[in-house]
């Protein structure tokens, strides 16, 4: 409203053909997801080269899955990451979420569901708990979020121990409502040859999202703006606590999800899991061109990154490799694909 | 916004009477009075110099017109009426925008976005960005400015400082800002970087906007400036017209003065083949010691919390 | 007002409605009730024991460890202190902080011996009775320790790999759940040794999800597999959805049990298991450091003492479920 009402006070608008635009391809190349493409397409390449199982379209799903359940992560990660913050306690949090669900239906013999929606509040809630930890304190997210990290993996022992006496939570396949559920969270749908985990389709689907919002819409802009330059951003309106805040409770959300289907795909949580899943999710976002400093990224690219994680992991069983070398393998090919990130982005910087 | 624009188009040349109003403004910090009786008027179409050293309270001044600070004393008008500014969105709304020396840019984001950053356009029914017409806007605004990029999706830190401080100050008027605030916009640039500040102020000016050019450097102000204030430890110690000044008086005012004369007579002694004289000193070279990005956040939001509490 | 009265009275049957729709009808923590090792409680004087595992956080086979030493402490009148770490260097410490808090008795696990020597023959010199469970077969004796209840771990793959064959089976995967474990190789090499066409394939036994999606994408790539040998039993019921997904003709059989399992190798989706009995592994440990501490007994002869393998199948799952669902099997 600012912009319409003093635009016709600026005077005759002169078209002005010395902002040029570049060519399409150094625009494209200048994309920060761009490197992982290309390393997403030489690792398919190669693996379709050498695993016979790897050019078998029925076995698409079986990829697809594993790159799923890092992806539901890295989407949000990523986002948080361009906003410039971290979140090490996302991968806990997953464990958290589905024991809340499971241990809350369970210990008071409650619907399923309503398990489900308390442990929505309660992933929400951690994910705000972080945000808002971090900018009481002013501490770097790096240690807040690592002490929640801790602080999950305890209660996540703890609290199962103390209502099952045991360390995962009891089995819930005979409740009202887990059947229901199931097919929300951990069914899968055939189409043709391929059969697709329904984490596939929830998958894709945040990453769309996730990428509209980021390129589309204000808060997009907004998440680039705080991740650039809180100070700057503050000074011209942006609200940088309500952004950050809102990027925490994005992962929570998608915390939420993932131990949801931990949940219903397995029926029991154990409650040791999750460990280490952070840096995946960190890993893949970076492999899809953020900076670590935040202020750039891309979902596409973080979607990618779990693309090639799933890939590699499940190729090297498709090529029958000696295993002993799996991990070796994996960093290899995390460090061409950040080198052919950094490669790429330097050469379109150049155009 | 619709009243500003209207009392633009009222108020044909040069209004005499004050947008904004300072009668002896004060901010202490507990014990610590960093401004005391600050009077200081702002008309529409003036470049208005707030000059000082560092710590002599420019940036408190800044913050309590730009709503990060309250006042603790005295009143600030409007327009003639009396008003507080709870927050930088406040003071913006009613047409005060400050560009900082850090510009409010974020370095990565590509130009367009940032002249858009907190006010984007948007159309649809799902508000989508109004990415063509934001585009569109931005390089006719940058013209307008005498500013051509090379590329309006490129990341703003490729730009110089000169551009980078000239895309700050296009979207403050852009804004509807009627009166621009600029925290040292040369202290960070060379000399021909100065050089296109200073002219970009000129064009704020005549645009009819009121301006206040914060600054420790009396050649870059005496260029551009119509009034003149000089603050020291937190008071006024000079204000007074153009016509009233020389640059030799805002010079030495502005060193100093008499303790400068001491200085350099003490200097004199210790090594006399590397002092001149007061009067001789080339400034515009010289650059000030700002705060780091770091450091400027560290204070901002200390500053916010204390607002909060 | 009618209106409103009305509305509310609607309101309120649609809470009441929910609250009901809220609670389940069946399952719940109400059907698991029971208490194992009710015997009676011995009379001598409290002693306190330090239970030291290698356990890592939430794996469930060492609850049942856990609930044996809890129940024989519980009739042998011991103060337990149960402490656990992955870590070989920290699992140490806790020796010492156990010696250091002058404890009269320690069961340790021995499955890094190296690692926990030194501390462990510091307890032992110091007159503090020291028995090994689970891990260290071949270790304890060197150690001073006063007896070893467990299985020999390679012996337990052999039996595995002796029924592998009887059963006709073709080729074995055997899903080792974390990299470089002494324990779970030996496992994998001893059923090799007695069924030589056996495969290993590593997974990351902290996330599901990817062990499931790499014994999937295992079985895709090898038809040939017909059996797929986990060694620890949640992995034996993730495998049984991996054998699913890759529309596998493949058996899943595995090594340790717990409840589920059990349950499962009842419905047949599990063929057996190989049950190294952790419930006696951990009660056994408390009795016989208060056996030696009251009446200087000592159980073994000198040799381990072997809790296991025994194997739970079709034929006697009926009886092993009923312990099963006291959470002591």
């Amino acid at each position: 409203m600012t912009a319409t009402a003093t635009e016709p006070s600026r005077g005759v608008a002169t078209q002005d053909d010395r902002v040029a635009t570049r060519p399409l391809a150094a625009r494209l190349l200048s994309r920060p997801e761009v490197g992982s493409l290309i390393a997403a397409i030489v690792i398919f390449l190669l693996f379709m080269a050498v695993a016979e199982p790897f050019r078998n379209v029925a076995n698409v799903g079986t990829i697809l899955y594993g790159a799923s359940t890092i992806g539901i992560m890295a989407v949000p990660v990523a986002l948080l990451m361009i906003g410039g913050e971290f979140d090490l306690s996302a991968g806990v949090a997953v464990t958290t979420s589905g024991l809340s669900a499971s241990l809350l239906a369970w210990n008071f013999g409650l619907n399923v569901w309503v398990g489900i929606l308390l442990a929505l509040a309660v992933s929400v809630a951690i994910g705000a708990f972080n945000g808002w930890l971090l900018l009481k304190t002013g501490l770097p997210s790096f240690l807040v979020t690592l002490g929640t990290f801790f602080i999950l993996q305890g209660v996540n022992l703890g609290v199962t121990r103390l209502l099952t006496g045991n360390v995962a939570s009891a089995d819930i396949s005979d409740m009202d409502g887990f059947a229901s559920a199931q097919n929300i969270f951990g069914s899968e749908v055939t189409l043709g040859p391929v059969t697709l985990k329904i984490t596939v389709l929830y998958w894709v689907l945040l990453t769309v999202i996730a990428a509209y919002v980021l390129l589309r819409t204000r808060a997009g802009n907004w998440v680039f703006a705080v991740g650039g330059d809180a100070a700057a951003a503050r000074a011209v309106g942006v609200p940088v606590r309500a952004t950050k805040i809102g990027l925490f409770v994005a992962v929570g959300f998608c915390a939420w999800l993932s131990g949801m289907h931990l949940l219903f795909q397995f029926n029991t949580v154990q409650s040791g899991e999750g460990v280490g899943k952070e840096f995946i999710f960190i890993i893949a976002a970076v492999i899809g061109g953020c900076l670590l400093t935040g202020g750039y990224g891309s979902v596409v690219g973080a979607s990618l990154g779990a693309l090639i994680f799933g890939m590699t992991q499940l190729g090297i069983n498709y090529a029958g490799w000696n295993p002993d070398w799996f991990r070796t393998f994996l960093g290899v090919m995390l460090l061409l694909a950040t080198l052919v990130n950094m490669y790429v982005k330097r050469r379109a910087d150049l155009r | 916004m619709s009243t500003a624009t209207t009392e633009r188009h009222d108020a044909a040349g040069h209004s005499t009477t004050p947008i904004v109003e300072l009668e002896n403004v004060g901010k202490s910090y507990g014990n610590v009075h960093a401004l005391r009786g600050v009077s200081l008027n702002v008309r529409q179409g003036e470049v208005t110099c707030v000059l000082g050293d560092n710590g002599a309270g420019k940036s408190t001044l800044i913050k309590i017109m730009s709503g990060l600070h309250d006042h603790t004393d005295g009143t600030m008008k409007l327009d003639g009426v009396v008003r507080r500014f709870g927050s930088p969105r406040e003071a913006q709304a009613s047409g005060i925008a400050t560009v900082y020396q850090d510009l409010a840019l974020a370095p990565l984001m590509s130009v367009w976005r940032n002249f858009f950053l907190g006010n984007e356009l948007r159309k649809g029914p799902l508000r989508t960005l109004d990415i063509a017409r934001m585009k569109r806007i931005c390089a006719d605004e940058l013209g307008k400015m005498g500013v051509f990029v090379p590329d309006l999706d490129g990341p703003v830190a490729g730009l110089s400082g000169g551009q980078r401080q000239c895309i700050a100050i296009a979207r403050a008027i852009y804004f509807g800002a009627r009166v621009i605030i600029l925290d040292e916009p040369t202290a960070a640039l060379g000399v021909k970087q100065s050089g296109v500040a200073l002219r970009y102020i000129v064009k704020a000016r005549d645009a009819g906007l009121g301006v206040i050019f914060i600054t420790h450097n009396p050649h870059h102000a005496y260029l551009v400036g119509n009034h003149f204030v000089i603050l020291k430890l937190g008071r006024v110690v000079l204000d007074a017209h153009r016509d009233d000044l020389t640059l030799e008086q805002l010079t030495t005012e502005m060193a100093g003065g008499q303790e400068l004369g001491e200085l350099s007579h003490e200097l004199r002694g210790v090594d006399p083949g590397k002092v001149i004289d007061p009067g001789e000193v080339e400034h515009g070279q010289v650059e000030a010691p700002a705060l780091s990005p770091e450091e400027r956040k560290a204070v901002e939001r200390e500053e916010e919390e204390e607002l909060r509490a | 007002m009618m209106r409103r009265s009305r509305m509310s009275l609607l309101a309120a049957g649609a809470v009441t409605a929910l609250a009901l729709a809220a609670c389940s009808s069946s399952g719940g923590k109400q059907s698991t009730e029971g208490d194992a090792g009710k015997a009676g409680t011995a009379t001598t004087p409290r002693m306190t024991v330090a239970f030291i595992t290698h356990a890592a956080p939430g794996d469930t086979f060492w609850d049942l460890v856990r609930k044996g030493a809890e129940d024989a402490a519980k009739k042998d009148n011991v103060d337990l202190q149960y402490q656990s770490d992955p870590d070989g260097a920290n699992q140490a410490n806790l020796v010492q902080s156990a010696i250091d808090k002058k404890v009269d008795g320690i069961a340790v696990t021995l499955a890094k011996p190296d690692a926990m020597k030194a501390n462990v023959q510091k307890a032992v010199q110091g007159g503090v009775p020291v028995v090994a469970l689970n891990g260290g077969i071949d270790a304890w004796k060197s150690m001073g320790v006063l007896g070893y209840f467990g299985q020999d771990e390679r012996i337990a793959g052999q039996a595995a790999g002796e029924r592998l064959t009887k059963d006709g089976a073709k080729k074995a995967l055997c899903v080792i759940q974390e990299q470089g474990h002494v324990g779970l190789e030996a496992r994998c090499d001893g059923t090799k040794s007695t069924f030589p066409n056996t495969e290993k394939i590593y997974v990351t036994g902290t996330d599901m999800p990817s062990v499931q999606a790499a014994i999937t994408s295992k079985l895709q790539q090898d038809k040939s597999i017909d059996r797929v040998l986990t060694l620890g039993a949640p992995f034996a019921l993730t495998a049984v959805k991996s054998v699913k997904d890759a529309s596998s003709s493949a058996k899943v059989v595995t090594f340790d049990t717990n409840k589920d399992l059990v349950g499962a190798i009842k419905g047949g989706q599990v063929e057996w298991a190989v049950d190294q009995q952790p419930y006696l592994q951990g009660y056994l440990a408390v009795d016989s450091l208060w056996l030696y501490k009251t009446n200087g007994n000592t159980i073994g002869g000198g040799a381990a003492t072997l809790t296991g393998p025994a194997f739970i199948d079709n034929t006697n799952v009926a009886a092993v479920e009923k312990f099963a669902s006291n959470g002591t099997r």
